[in-house]
């Protein structure tokens, strides 16, 4: 192994954090709260050396010298990726607070130990996933980020129903992952090689099979429709914090791979375009339609995470399919906005639970009366999602609408009327949502007195999901920056 | 940049203040929080008047902030001699409202939210009215009507307010997005939020684009004027919400849809290619205008009766613009400003009938002409004033419109069906007040005295309506600047 390890050093950091944790909280035996502080100070290292990869872009990006790992047949390379900078800036942001969050969240469960380092992992996986250059170990990672990710879903193994929920998760990304073993076959079969560089120059038959079943590997990773069954179980039964992690950062980056690996295995760009576009459209009709009349919080927050997998995708084919690098733009806009608020809705939901042991939402009517922060970020996050003028989702709403309308043709805007149609159905979901935490109904926990019921919630919990809420509120008023960024990353994006 | 220009975001900038002092202030009793809020609506208006004087020596007054250089977006507010009429009428209709609600139940609990949400809502219509990029006009667009939902939602009466709220929400939501994607369909092939950028490239558009453009405007801003069929969401939501914010649907935001027609399809686009749909909003007008009086006359309920006969008025204003003629549009603003007065006071003397009797349904009531003096004066006046009976306002703005119709020359029969159809208005107007103010009095538990505090605005209403009527020169004057503005001065 050899090359510049500065492009590693995120995914080593992450790594050797994961096992430095688990000895460390194992030889000292230490609290639960020490161990989600290390984790962050981990986190946040990791973030410091991929701001400065990300400082160093015009040096690194597309600099045949500028890899780490051997460039012969068989070797692994790892090449700075600007997509994957990017998705793990965000992922890595929405881990330190999911940390954090972890810290009070975790303090009824026994075994705590291996959570920390499972986030490491699952982080450093999703890290070398994107910086690879080699099928087989991009192949390797993803089953190694099912296999951590299904562990934090299981983690309460003692429920029976979240076992349930992992072992659904692992079986059904096992069968993604197998489509891209055989989605390998084919393309090493075609190309003799497992390289992404080497097989770029010459797609045949087989390559593009092997695209198609890489394809429907992401696919059902992403949760897309008609793949989608896994979603509502799993986020519905996870730790709040694992489902907010999943939703908003894991399973959502699996959309943007697609482009990456499909294109250079030989599926045109209007293939995959359109094969988003379609897709796009059910997810958004199946995720708004579900929405409504879910009784449990989380399960009606993973409905509507179906629903933001399709707007992604809605993003992304439009940039494909009509080569518009604003749509592209607009798709990361995105993920970094429904990151962002989907993390906070489940955060935020996982409080109500934690406190009260509950996510229906009739029980849980009139809570925001009580719990006047959680309640608040909650709102902030539902309205954000429902693409409510000065929070962060109106922006990227009126992005992406302007990309479709820049496409300017029949199927962009068949697409954007059953966009807009969902929208507005899922409207119908979101405010009865935002407008039940404050009007309490015979079945709540609080239909007696308010006072009684009030508990304070630990600051551990409370710091994220208000740093979130700032963000949410931030980035919807003052979008240029964050657009700045983006723009900058599509610019150093080769698809 | 003079001192003018930097007056122009205060309208927007000192609602937002009072809003933030009202966050904080948490134990604020209802006349404190009161206070803050008629202090702030107050100074806006104020600021509005001052503008007043300085359009009538610049003509236009605008500011300028940038805001999202990377999407082609700036904070851009413009005031000009549209925007002038509805953004007073707006202002003035919300102090009265405000003022009005010190005498009301509603927002004794958490009164420094709802004066807070008073604001945002004025906030919100002022904004539309004086924004100048579409990215600004949605959000406050949106602005008016989350704050309004939430008014409902919080303060309204019922058990089953959440629904309707929502139906509220929804139905207006669905006409707002039909306006969002005619924005963002000019802003992409413009390039630019700036809506005075648009004129040029709106008319260079194929003429599909264009119909299509002015179908959804029309469409869009129509639900929120509640024009039949479009109107569901309206009776509901009126009757339900608290008195004060009645008066403020009614009197001030359905005729944001009316603004948002001229100031969109009408200001952008050439008469010729709006032409053919000129006489579906006749139409429009007139079955909006039949069907609002005759459910006014078929319904007990009274505060029902009065949102109907929102609906109706409504129609008029929608048959006048369809005139495409010069008269029509003037009676149309008129008939904004008319309507908002009499409305404001019509629905002000039903908060105070339901008051005193504690009765809504209008067989239960009767007789009270006996016993408040006052109040039905100026029942009489309001009621004379929505038939149309000069020289109450409406007849001034009525007498436009029908004049614009015979001059347009597209349908006189139309014209002559609206026309009579306007008696129906004078036939469910002497209804209200023949049941409640003649007759027997039927109700057993009457209150001594109408509570002062809504008498007084009431009668301060009623006063400004016979000034109105009386003194129609002035708002004749800024109507014609108006659509100066909208048509290039070559009217």
């Amino acid at each position: 192994m050899r090359g510049l390890f500065i492009i590693m050093l995120p995914g080593a950091i992450l790594a050797g954090g994961a096992f430095l944790v688990y000895l460390l909280a194992r030889l000292l035996r230490l609290s639960n709260k020490v161990e989600a502080i290390i984790t962050v100070i981990i986190l946040v290292s990791t973030l410091l050396t991929l701001v400065f990869i990300y400082i160093d872009f015009p040096s690194l990006v597309d600099n045949p010298d500028a890899i780490f790992g051997m460039r012969e047949a068989g070797g692994i390379v790892y090449q700075v990726n600007a997509l994957g900078i990017f998705i793990l800036m965000v992922g890595v942001i929405i881990g330190i607070m999911v940390t954090l969050y972890s810290g009070e969240y975790l303090s009824k469960d026994p075994r705590f130990l291996l959570y920390y380092p499972l986030i490491l992992l699952t982080l450093s996986g999703l890290f070398g996933i994107f910086m690879s250059n080699n099928l087989f170990n991009i192949f390797l990672l993803t089953e190694f980020v099912t296999v951590t990710a299904s562990a934090l879903i299981a983690f309460r193994f003692y429920q029976e129903i979240a076992i349930k929920a992992g072992f659904k998760y692992l079986i059904m990304s096992s069968i993604g992952t197998m489509m891209m073993l055989l989605g390998i076959y084919f393309v090493f079969r075609s190309t003799g090689s497992m390289h992404l560089f080497e097989t770029l120059s010459a797609p045949d038959t087989y390559s593009r099979v092997g695209a198609a079943a890489f394809l429907l590997g992401f696919s059902l990773k992403a949760g897309v429709v008609p793949l989608h069954t896994w979603v509502p179980d799993v986020y519905g039964h996870a730790p709040s914090a694992i489902s907010g992690l999943l939703a908003g950062v894991v399973s959502k980056s699996m959309l943007f791979l697609m482009p990456v690996i499909c294109l250079r295995l030989g599926m045109s760009r209007i293939e995959l375009g359109a094969y988003l576009m379609v897709f796009a459209c059910l997810n958004m009709l199946v995720g708004a339609i579900r929405m409504l009349r879910q009784p449990l919080l989380r399960r009606f927050l993973s409905f509507s995470s179906i629903g933001q997998t399709g707007y992604l995708m809605f993003g992304l084919g439009i940039g494909l399919y009509y080569g518009l690098d604003q749509a592209i733009a607009a798709a990361l806009f995105l993920f970094l906005i429904i990151a962002v608020m989907k993390s906070l809705a489940f955060l935020s939901a996982g409080i109500y639970e934690f406190y009260y042991g509950t996510q229906n939402v009739d029980h849980l009517s009139g809570i925001g009366l009580i719990m006047k922060i959680p309640g608040i970020a909650t709102s902030i996050a539902l309205a954000g999602l429902a693409g409510i003028p000065l929070l962060a989702g109106f922006t990227g709403k009126w992005l992406i609408f302007s990309a479709a309308f820049a496409a300017g043709d029949i199927f962009a805007n068949i697409c954007l009327v059953i966009f807009l149609i969902s929208s507005v159905i899922s409207l119908g979901g979101y405010l009865p949502a935002i407008v039940k935490q404050y009007l309490p109904t015979e079945d709540s926990l609080f239909s007696g007195s308010l006072d009684r019921n009030k508990t304070r919630q630990s600051k551990w919990m409370l710091i994220p999901i208000i740093s979130l809420s700032i963000l949410v509120v931030i980035i919807g008023l003052f979008p240029a920056p964050w657009l700045n960024l983006v723009a900058y990353i599509v610019e150093w994006i080769r698809i | 940049m003079d001192i003018f220009q930097i007056l122009l975001p205060g309208i927007t900038l000192i609602p937002v203040i009072g809003v933030v002092i009202l966050l904080i202030w948490r134990g604020a009793k209802k006349v404190q929080a009161a206070e803050v809020g008629i202090a702030s609506e107050g100074l806006a208006f104020i600021i509005a008047l001052v503008l007043l004087w300085a359009l009538r020596k610049n003509g236009e007054v605008v500011f300028t902030l940038s805001w999202i250089p990377n999407m082609a977006i700036s904070f851009r507010l413009t005031l000009n001699w549209l925007s002038i009429t509805f953004l007073l009428t707006e202002l003035l209709v919300t102090l009265a409202a405000m003022i009005y609600s010190l005498g009301e139940k509603t927002g004794e609990k958490m009164s420094n939210f709802y004066y807070a949400l008073l604001l945002l809502f004025s906030l919100g219509m002022s904004g539309t009215t004086l924004a100048e990029d579409a990215f600004v006009f949605y959000i406050f667009w949106e602005l008016m009507l989350l704050a309004s939902v939430l008014l409902i939602l919080i303060w309204g009466h019922g058990k089953n307010r959440d629904k309707v709220a929502l139906k509220y929400f929804i139905i207006t939501h669905l006409g707002s997005l039909m306006v969002l994607v005619c924005l963002i369909t000019l802003y992409v092939n413009v390039g630019s939020a700036n809506i005075s950028t648009w004129v040029v490239k709106a008319q260079s558009l194929s003429p599909n684009m264009q119909a299509f453009l002015i179908l959804f405007f029309i469409i869009g801003f129509s639900v929120k004027m509640a024009i039949f069929p479009l109107h569901i969401w309206l009776p509901d939501a009126h009757t339900v919400a608290p008195m004060p914010v009645t008066i403020i649907l009614a009197a001030a935001m359905l005729s944001m849809g009316t603004y948002g027609i001229l100031r969109f399809p009408y200001a952008l686009f050439s008469l010729e290619s709006i032409m053919p749909f000129a006489i579906w909003m006749m139409i429009a007008g007139l079955i909006s205008e039949v069907y609002g009086s005759l459910m006014a006359l078929a319904e007990n309920d009274i505060k029902r009766i009065i949102a109907y006969s929102s609906v109706s008025q409504m129609g008029y204003i929608l048959f006048g613009l369809g005139t495409l003629t010069l008269r029509g549009m003037q009676g149309s603003i008129m008939h904004v400003v008319y309507h908002a007065i009499v409305k404001a006071l019509l629905f002000m003397v039903v908060g105070i009938i339901i008051k005193l009797t504690n009765e809504r349904n209008i067989k239960n009531i009767g007789g009270l002409a006996g016993k408040y003096k006052v109040l039905c004066v100026c029942a009489a006046i309001g009621a004379l004033g929505i038939s149309g009976m000069p020289p109450l306002g409406i007849f001034n703005s009525e007498w436009m419109i029908f004049a614009g119709g015979f001059d347009s020359g597209i349908s006189v029969v139309l014209t002559v069906l609206t026309l009579i159809g306007s008696l129906l208005t004078v036939v469910y107007a002497l209804r209200f007040f023949g049941m409640v103010f003649l007759g027997n009095i039927k109700t057993k538990t009457l209150s001594e005295k109408a509570p002062r505090a809504l008498l007084i605005p009431t009668v301060a209403v009623s006063a400004f309506l016979i000034f109105e009527g009386l003194v129609p020169g002035p708002l004749l004057s800024w109507a014609m600047k108006g659509l100066a503005i909208i048509f290039g001065g070559d009217l």
